[in-house]
């Protein structure tokens, strides 16, 4: 028994507050599990608020990524004010994307890319003639990109085979008056500066729902736009959808660098999705931010949970505290004692909360959180997004929230441990208290 | 009246003294003067009884000179060591190296066993485990608490908590120990069996006890009785 004693208590100073702060969680089993309560619900609704805002922005950017401009798009500086022919890529700046582009480190990032020729133009039949963004693609390295070929309602995407045949958005097909199989005519400047016809067969006609890509968007086969603009083999962009967002700044270095040359002479650009699209990067940081106070306003809800039980846990506590100080401890040991129990319950307790929200979070919404119930299409910067997002885990967060966890759970102990060192002893040991 | 220093060596051999002593505290709008103008000098090895009935200021007294509380006014000397202009810090620190304490409600920690209990303030001062455990061991076997160390103070009777204190409060050798009605809550056999402990770590140990008391057999076993009366001495007189 001595043994064990002495074992157990054998240094002075702060380790002897450690290891009485320590006795006390221990054996005050009730109050340890109401105060570690409250952390560990904090840390389960910090990691599912995370892992859901995680994988909703994600979603976005993907979606935006894969029906906009990719994750990265490189194109001439002056394409994204001037969408015209003339703005095309050199072809030896084509070449060597592409040759970056299949580089072990920068293809291992990649999910698909896929070169395009972008321009305006006129769609025009017997019904009227309406505005339309006309995009030349390779079918098949846009059928791996973007979603477009699987909202496809009525006939088919095009084949790498077609020629003169077109898909074309729904509100577009409905003003047009044009359904599979329908002739109409486009019209746009092309690389002389002429302006050019070209007879096209509607191949299919797609839904993305979202109203501004239905009313305006032409998808043509990259050798037919070639042939009836005159673009000599030349394309605009060249949109990169890479495996995660998360993968951005380091594939914009690398493709920086084997494009150095030319980006200083001013005949590429290679931009990220928030250059690209500042409207989904101003919506991300706005989520965060309103995120953020949210999580606050919570934590501070939570802190002030915290910091009434261990203020009750120290006033039960008075007589105790009062004899450590009578014999001979410092009031400041004495304090460091609450310090210690709310910082130690703290972590476990975030340890616990972050553990049980990612076991709870994965375990029934792994597959995704359905919202399709309570909310209609929902469309935002030319991208719909979808119902069911998908929650994501990133170590960045649980590092995030373990330490604010700490941060919250150890402020809420100062109070009580000032109050803990600064107790009338003299008043706390009288025996009718 | 004539100063007296900070530390003084011809007080050592008095263990407490103190010097017009003076304490008041503020009730509602009321002053309560709870010591009065006291002057007292304890000496080494005395076994002294501060008795008065509630209110006449005897707990008042002990918490002075025990740096539990400081006076309104006057001057408080321990072992040649003013302690009732020290600071905060340096007085926790003077408590644990040369005052004991027991108090009526036995506060005990209750986290701790009883060995934990009574090593504590000798952990505190830095005591090695193995002189730590040799002395609560011997205090143990000579109190007859031998075989209850591992309990903690809830599983111990009110009798057996007072004497893990008077082990507490003697086994880190202090120069004296101060007994704020340590048999207040006890039966009367418990009573006199810790008085018979307590009149024996005194005589064999040499260890000085002042006693804030009402009860007859600590002022029957005491050697000098001080009664207080309205928080001033009234008498003070030494017993065969």
């Amino acid at each position: 028994m001595a043994g064990r004693s002495t074992r157990y208590l054998r240094e002075p100073a702060w380790r002897v507050s450690a290891k009485l702060a320590l006795r006390s969680l221990r054996l005050n089993v009730r109050r340890t599990i109401l105060t570690a309560a409250a952390m560990i619900l904090g840390g389960g609704l910090l990691i599912f608020g995370f892992s859901l805002t995680d994988g909703g922005q994600e979603m976005w950017i993907r979606e935006a990524a894969r029906m906009g401009t990719g994750h990265i798009v490189i194109e001439r500086p002056e394409f994204r004010n001037a969408p015209r022919i003339e703005n095309r890529l050199p072809r030896e700046v084509h070449d060597v994307v592409t040759r970056a582009l299949a580089s072990p480190a920068v293809a291992s990032r990649v999910m698909a890319a896929s070169a395009q020729l972008g321009v305006r133009g006129l769609a025009s039949s017997a019904a009227g003639a309406r505005p339309v963004k006309i995009t030349a693609v390779v079918p098949e390295a846009e059928a791996g990109l973007s979603t477009l070929d699987a909202k496809v309602t009525a006939g088919r995407y095009l084949r790498p085979d077609d020629e003169a045949r077109a898909v074309i958005g729904v509100r577009l097909a409905a003003s047009l008056r044009l359904e599979p199989g329908s002739k109409f005519v486009v019209q746009s400047e092309d690389a002389t500066g002429e302006i050019a016809s070209q007879l096209l067969r509607v191949a299919g006609i797609f839904r993305s729902g979202v109203a501004e890509v239905d009313q305006t968007t032409v998808q043509v086969p990259l050798q037919t736009a070639d042939g009836w603009l005159g673009a000599g083999n030349g394309v605009t962009n060249v949109k990169v959808v890479l495996l995660h967002s998360s993968l951005v700044p380091e594939t914009v270095a690398a493709l920086e660098e084997a494009l150095a040359a030319h980006i200083l002479e001013g005949n590429v650009a290679v931009l990220d999705w928030k250059t690209a699209n500042p409207a989904l990067a101003s919506a991300i940081a706005l989520d965060n931010f309103s995120g953020s106070i949210v999580r606050v306003l919570l934590f501070g809800i939570i802190a002030f949970g915290i910091m009434n039980t261990v203020l009750m846990s120290v006033l039960h506590r008075h007589r105790e505290f009062g004899i450590l100080q009578a014999i001979g401890m410092s009031p400041a040991q004495t304090g460091v004692i609450v310090l210690i129990e709310g910082m130690v319950l703290t972590l476990l307790s975030g340890f616990i909360g972050v553990g049980l929200g990612t076991f709870l979070t994965w375990y029934f919404f792994g597959d995704g959180l359905d919202f399709s119930g309570s909310m209609d299409e929902m469309t935002f910067s030319g991208i719909l997004l979808e119902p069911v997002i998908v929650p994501e885990f990133r170590t960045g967060r649980y590092l995030q929230s373990l330490g604010f966890i700490l941060v919250v759970g150890t402020i809420a102990s100062v109070y009580p441990a000032l109050r803990a060192a600064r107790i009338d002893v003299t008043e706390v040991l009288k025996f009718d208290r | 009246m004539k100063a007296m220093p900070e530390h003084d060596d011809r007080l050592n051999a008095t263990a407490i003294r103190t010097d017009r002593v003076n304490k008041t505290f503020r009730q509602a709008s009321e002053e309560v003067h709870a010591v009065r103008d006291v002057s007292l000098a304890v000496a080494t090895g005395e076994f002294t009884a501060l008795a008065g009935p509630s209110g006449s200021g005897k707990t008042t007294l002990l918490n002075l000179v025990g740096g539990l509380t400081r006076p309104t006014s006057g001057r408080v000397w321990v072992g040649g060591n003013e302690i009732s202009r020290m600071r905060q810090r340096k007085l926790a620190k003077f408590r644990l190296q040369r005052i004991g304490f027991v108090f009526q409600a036995y506060n005990l920690l209750p986290v701790l066993s009883a060995f934990e209990n009574a090593e504590f303030p000798m952990l505190l001062q830095g005591i090695a485990a193995g002189e730590r455990r040799s002395r609560v061991t011997a205090l143990f076997e000579r109190t007859g608490l031998a075989g209850l160390e591992a309990r903690r103070p809830g599983k111990l009777s009110g009798g057996q908590q007072q004497r893990v204190a008077v082990v507490r409060a003697v086994a880190g050798r202090p120069a004296f120990v101060l007994a704020d009605e340590p048999t207040a809550n006890l039966d009367s056999a418990a009573s006199d069996s810790l008085l018979d402990l307590m009149s024996e770590l005194n005589r064999d140990l040499g260890v000085t006890f002042v006693f804030a008391t009402h009860d007859a057999k600590v002022m029957d076993r005491s050697r000098r009785l001080v009664k207080m009366v309205d928080g001033a001495i009234a008498s003070d007189e030494l017993r065969p």
